[in-house]
């Protein structure tokens, strides 16, 4: 990279770093020295081909998203997190039980792999369609669809304050492909 | 409320919850890819920090050679450069330290998604003074005076550490190990081994399912994210007696951190993921505070601190004090690889305009602009067969 590519480079992470680690931390469950590891990982990559890339973000979130399904793979063995307990009692509607609920699905979200993270984060913060999401991860959108909807099922059975929730239309049976979630290089 | 919308929320409360990150972040990437650009994965840590000090003689070995003459000490020249070679083919010297060895990388695939990365070794025969290809070993370290290196054999973790004799090529005399060990470096004045233990092969790689190295194609590696390392011996290498200490340490970055002497030889360390970045250890394992001249070092950084204790040379080509931590000059040159002497820096160097992954080993004097380049520069990109690492030794 030429001093003009660090400078770009550098610019790019200054503006742009903040927004990356919100999802980076997202993808990890909460984990702020694995999220800063996983962007750094991502960031190293772009600055590998910086030259040729024409979308940066684009391609930092790509490779975000990516490396941190094959880090599953590679049995990532994530540091243990400590998760706020919620007192007893929770699943009443006022506000005090609702951020109750949010943290038991924090407590929740962090447990699942990070696969089903994933792809969760992809669909409901980034708020992805399900043919955006099965692009970025190269896999089908039934293979998106299940694992959504098995990563919900998965988020109900780890907290049972979560089980008198609402279906959501993801949590409706999938019509086809139940075949185990892969992605596909 | 539906499940879908408590998963939104929630993730959103955390998104908005999150501190920025520093200033420094762009810089720590930068500084990250160049540490893992010189030194593929990280590996050998720094293994060769520990030889390239002041060191005497190696005790072992002595017997029987003596008429014969290394080559090293044939050509005793101040500096012996060879800018036309990449690799390497002929001994490269300067002031006290020679370019004992170099390795390239091999993935060795195992199965579909898995491979070990090979190390292939090219080490200086101290008869012709030409460095050789040899894949008996898996890892190589080189004792000060190039007479002895420690070798592993295939299939680590291994059983024994092999003392090769480097004029007639022989295995001098094996040190067993009870526990697998992957990884070797002598001490400052060659009297030690510090041998790191592993439960499982340290070299593991896996298949990435995104191209890595931005080739166009998805077919590279990564190193396991377990972590199999379990502690450390210290030898004897005369007795071939030692101790082993287990080290059970979380912030460990690489599956192959392997530990090494500190400069006065008195303690060993290994490089962390997070801060402190560097922990010390006694020969028993118990965890000491960082040495006075050694607080400002980088484990990824192979020079490490000067001969004489005073100065240190950290990524970049900056020179600390080494007790004050004190920038006190810049050579040129990306990676500090060597100290020849009090004054000057072997270094990694790409010419200006050049790419950044084609460097060349060059000699930097402290206070001066002036370059000797003393080998020809890498091929091909980052962790392509063309780029070798090279082994600092004392000549």
């Amino acid at each position: 990279m030429d001093a003009q590519g660090q400078e770009r480079f550098r610019e790019f992470v200054e503006n742009r770093s903040s927004a990356l680690l919100k999802t980076a931390v997202l993808l990890s469950g909460g984990d702020r020295h694995a999220a800063e590891d996983l962007l750094q990982n991502a960031l190293i990559k772009a600055a590998g081909r910086w030259q040729r890339i024409d979308e940066p973000e684009a391609y930092v979130r790509r490779i975000l998203y990516r490396q941190q399904v094959s880090r599953w793979r590679l049995k990532w063995r994530r540091r243990e997190l400590t998760v706020a307990e919620p007192p007893e009692g929770t699943g009443g509607g006022d506000a005090a039980s609702a951020a109750e609920l949010r943290i038991v699905m924090r407590g929740a979200l962090a447990r699942l792999t990070p696969r089903q993270r994933t792809v969760l984060v992809l669909r409901y913060f980034e708020d992805l369609p399900e043919a955006d999401v099965a692009r970025i991860l190269g896999c089908s959108v039934g293979t998106v669809r299940s694992t959504t909807h098995r990563s919900l099922a998965r988020l109900r059975s780890l907290a049972p304050e979560l089980a008198a929730l609402g279906l959501a239309d993801a949590e409706q049976p999938p019509s086809r492909d139940y075949s185990p979630v892969e992605v596909r290089p | 409320m539906n499940v879908d919308e408590l998963v939104r929320d929630s993730l959103r409360e955390q998104a908005t919850e999150q501190r920025p990150l520093g200033p420094g972040f762009a810089d720590r990437v930068l500084t990250a890819r160049r540490r893992r650009r010189t030194r593929t994965l990280a590996s050998l840590a720094a293994a060769t920090t520990a030889v390239v000090a002041f060191a005497v003689a190696v005790p072992m070995l002595e017997s029987g050679n003596d008429g014969a003459r290394l080559a090293t000490e044939a050509n005793q020249s101040d500096v012996i450069a060879h800018p036309d070679q990449s690799p390497p083919r002929d001994l490269i010297a300067a002031g006290d330290v020679a370019l004992a060895a170099y390795y390239t990388w091999k993935n060795v695939e195992q199965t579909d998604d898995r491979a070990v990365g090979v190390r292939e070794y090219r080490l200086l025969n101290q008869k012709t003074g030409k460095y050789e290809k040899t894949t008996k070993w898996s890892f190589i370290d080189i004792a000060p005076g190039m007479r002895t290196a420690a070798v592993l054999e295939k299939d680590l973790p291994t059983q024994r550490i092999g003392l090769l004799n480097l004029l007639t090529g022989e295995v001098e005399r094996w040190i067993p190990v009870d526990r697998g060990v992957a990884g070797v470096s002598f001490s400052p004045d060659g009297g030690k081994l510090v041998a790191t233990t592993y439960k499982a092969n340290p070299d593991l790689r896996f298949k990435v399912d995104y191209d890595s190295d931005g080739d166009g194609k998805n077919n590279d590696y990564d190193q396991s994210h377990d972590q199999p390392r379990t502690g450390f011996y210290v030898i004897d290498v005369a007795t071939g007696k030692g101790s082993w200490s287990e080290v059970l340490e979380e912030n460990v970055r690489n599956a192959r951190q392997d530990f090494a002497f500190s400069h006065d030889g008195k303690l060993v360390y290994s490089g962390l993921a997070m801060e402190p970045l560097m922990q010390y250890y006694d020969f028993k394992g118990s965890k000491v505070d960082r040495p006075a001249n050694e607080r400002y070092t980088q484990w990824y950084v192979d020079a490490g601190v000067s001969p004489n204790g005073r100065l240190v040379a950290n990524d970049g080509g900056a020179v600390l004090d080494a007790y004050a931590g004190v920038r006190i000059a810049d050579v040129p040159g990306y990676t500090p690889l060597a100290w020849v002497d009090d004054k000057r820096l072997i270094l990694w160097y790409s010419e200006p305009g050049e790419n950044e992954h084609h460097t060349r080993l060059v000699l930097a004097t402290i206070g001066s602009d002036k370059l000797v380049r003393l080998s020809g520069a890498l091929k091909g990109n980052d962790g392509a067969p063309g780029q070798w690492t090279p082994i600092f030794a004392e000549r």
